[in-house]
């Protein structure tokens, strides 16, 4: 078949798993996101017992393939499903788009931690003391200097993180999610036809392209200050 | 209340590991006061003037800020939103002007009365302008500090410490790291100060204004007050070797 015609007929499917790896994606990064900050804070900041509790978490994460987690959430959740079942856990552990989300999440948050605590602890020291002494809170602080700071620097690391995310998302298919690939494997299985997986990789080509345009615009609009430099330099 | 010191410290020692940098410093500040505080690199005179405002926390004495003791409980202060408090009450200059670099120049000065004293932001733009004003820098105040020079920069950090309404301000060495052709602009800012009577406590190494300028002079040795007093008496005829010494070398 012409890769046109494949595109005529299972373009709404293709629309449908875009759908899908964007949700996968746009939700496994935001929930990372959301506790990312404050882990970051812990392990730049924290003693100890906060490191001793992270380290091992941080290590698993980065040092074990997704597919490994994602099939250790999938499969393994199965294998204690009385005990979830005792605790109610289990409507969420049985569906596998909840398992693919959980892992993506729990994974991304491992790199998210990293990449923010390397902004944190590249935020000027003498900008933090200016603000201790002019007698803002912890909070303020927090909120007003170390943060923007860490992101403006973590910031095109924290992009490249969602983009390998966007692209490891995939694996989700293996647990039949129908995401892009999972509906490119279904029509390749259907109709034999290897335009099919093609149109996958345009598909995830086409969604990198946009986002990296929108990130390095997003990064333009955070970086005001470094921008009048730039403009200065070009003078 | 007006004999009251606008901040006295008693007593403050301070150890970095086995060295110990302050060895019970004592200081009184009055209400238009200006204070120089010389001394040799390695002296304590940065670490005492921390103290002040707790960036460091002296090991041992008492700090007396707005009529508040700092408490002190196991080496720390017992109380971080007492010590937050009363840092308000007292300006710092750095040494590298330590500007909020993400924000702009009016941002900066505006920062402290809109986040910590929550004043209303239109209220604080106007005081941030009039301060931009007295430190000469309106025209530049949409800028961001990287593109000012050092001078500017520090003028700018000044008008931030003002902007707070601080009963003194502490000025770290606020010349030092600046290009000789630009110290003089600050100099003559903070000499401003001085005559309008704010009390100012300044580490510097400018001979100049700490004769001409300060009302006091306090000379630190080795972690110790060596001498301290009136500027045209100490210079004219310093009391201990130390400080004889010290102002040959600097001349």
């Amino acid at each position: 078949m012409n890769p046109m015609d494949i595109l005529a007929v299972h373009g709404p499917r293709f629309l449908q798993g875009l759908g899908m790896t964007l949700l996968i994606t746009g939700l496994g990064a935001l929930i990372a996101g959301l506790f990312a900050p404050w882990l970051a804070l812990w392990r730049a900041q924290g003693g100890a017992v906060a490191q001793g509790m992270l380290r091992p978490y941080i290590s698993m994460m980065r040092g074990t393939p997704l597919l490994a987690q994602l099939f250790l959430i999938y499969y393994g959740s199965g294998q204690f499903r009385p005990e979830l079942q005792a605790m109610g856990l289990w409507p969420f552990f049985r569906e596998p788009l909840n398992c693919a989300i959980l892992a993506f999440a729990l994974n991304s948050t491992a790199y998210q931690t990293e990449i923010l605590r390397g902004g944190i602890m590249g935020v000027p020291r003498g900008e933090i003391e200016a603000a201790r002494a002019i007698g803002m809170t912890r909070w303020t602080l927090l909120r007003r200097v170390v943060f923007p700071h860490a992101y403006r620097i973590a910031w095109p690391a924290l992009g490249n993180e969602i983009i390998l995310l966007m692209k490891a998302s995939a694996l989700a298919s293996v647990v039949t999610v129908y995401d892009v690939m999972g509906v490119a494997r279904q029509v390749y299985q259907k109709t034999f036809d290897f335009s099919a997986l093609l149109w996958a990789a345009v598909i995830y080509l086409l969604v990198t392209g946009i986002f990296v345009t929108l990130w390095r615009q997003s990064e333009r609009w955070l970086s005001p200050h470094v921008l009048a430099m730039e403009k200065r330099a070009r003078r | 209340m007006t004999d009251r010191p606008v901040l006295l410290a008693e007593g403050i020692h301070k150890s970095f590991g086995d060295l110990h940098v302050l060895k019970g410093i004592d200081l009184t500040a009055r209400k238009g006061d200006v204070i120089s505080i010389l001394g040799s690199s390695g002296s304590g005179k940065s670490t005492f003037l921390r103290c002040l405002n707790f960036l460091e926390t002296p090991d041992a004495g008492r700090v007396v800020v707005h009529g508040e003791e700092i408490v002190l409980r196991n080496g720390r202060p017992a109380n971080t939103a007492q010590v937050e408090k009363l840092r308000r009450h007292l300006g710092m200059v750095f040494q590298q002007f330590n500007l909020w670099s993400h924000r702009t120049v009016l941002e900066n000065v505006m920062e402290g009365p809109v986040q910590v004293l929550k004043k209303p932001k239109a209220e604080a733009r106007d005081r941030a302008l009039a301060l931009l004003e007295r430190v000469g820098l309106t025209h530049r105040a949409d800028v961001y500090p990287a593109q000012l020079s050092g001078g500017q920069q520090q003028r700018v950090a000044i008008a931030r410490a003002l902007a707070m309404e601080p009963d003194a301000i502490l000025f770290d060495e606020p010349t030092s790291a600046l290009d000789p052709e630009l110290v003089g602009e600050v100099l003559k800012v903070m000499q401003a100060l001085a005559a309008e009577g704010r009390t100012m406590i300044v580490v510097t190494h400018e001979m100049g204004f700490a004769r001409n300028v300060s009302t006091e002079v306090v000379f630190m040795h080795q972690g110790q007050i060596c001498e301290q007093g009136e500027p045209a008496r100490m210079f004219a005829a310093p009391a201990t070797e130390a400080f004889a010494r010290f102002i040959s070398d600097t001349r």
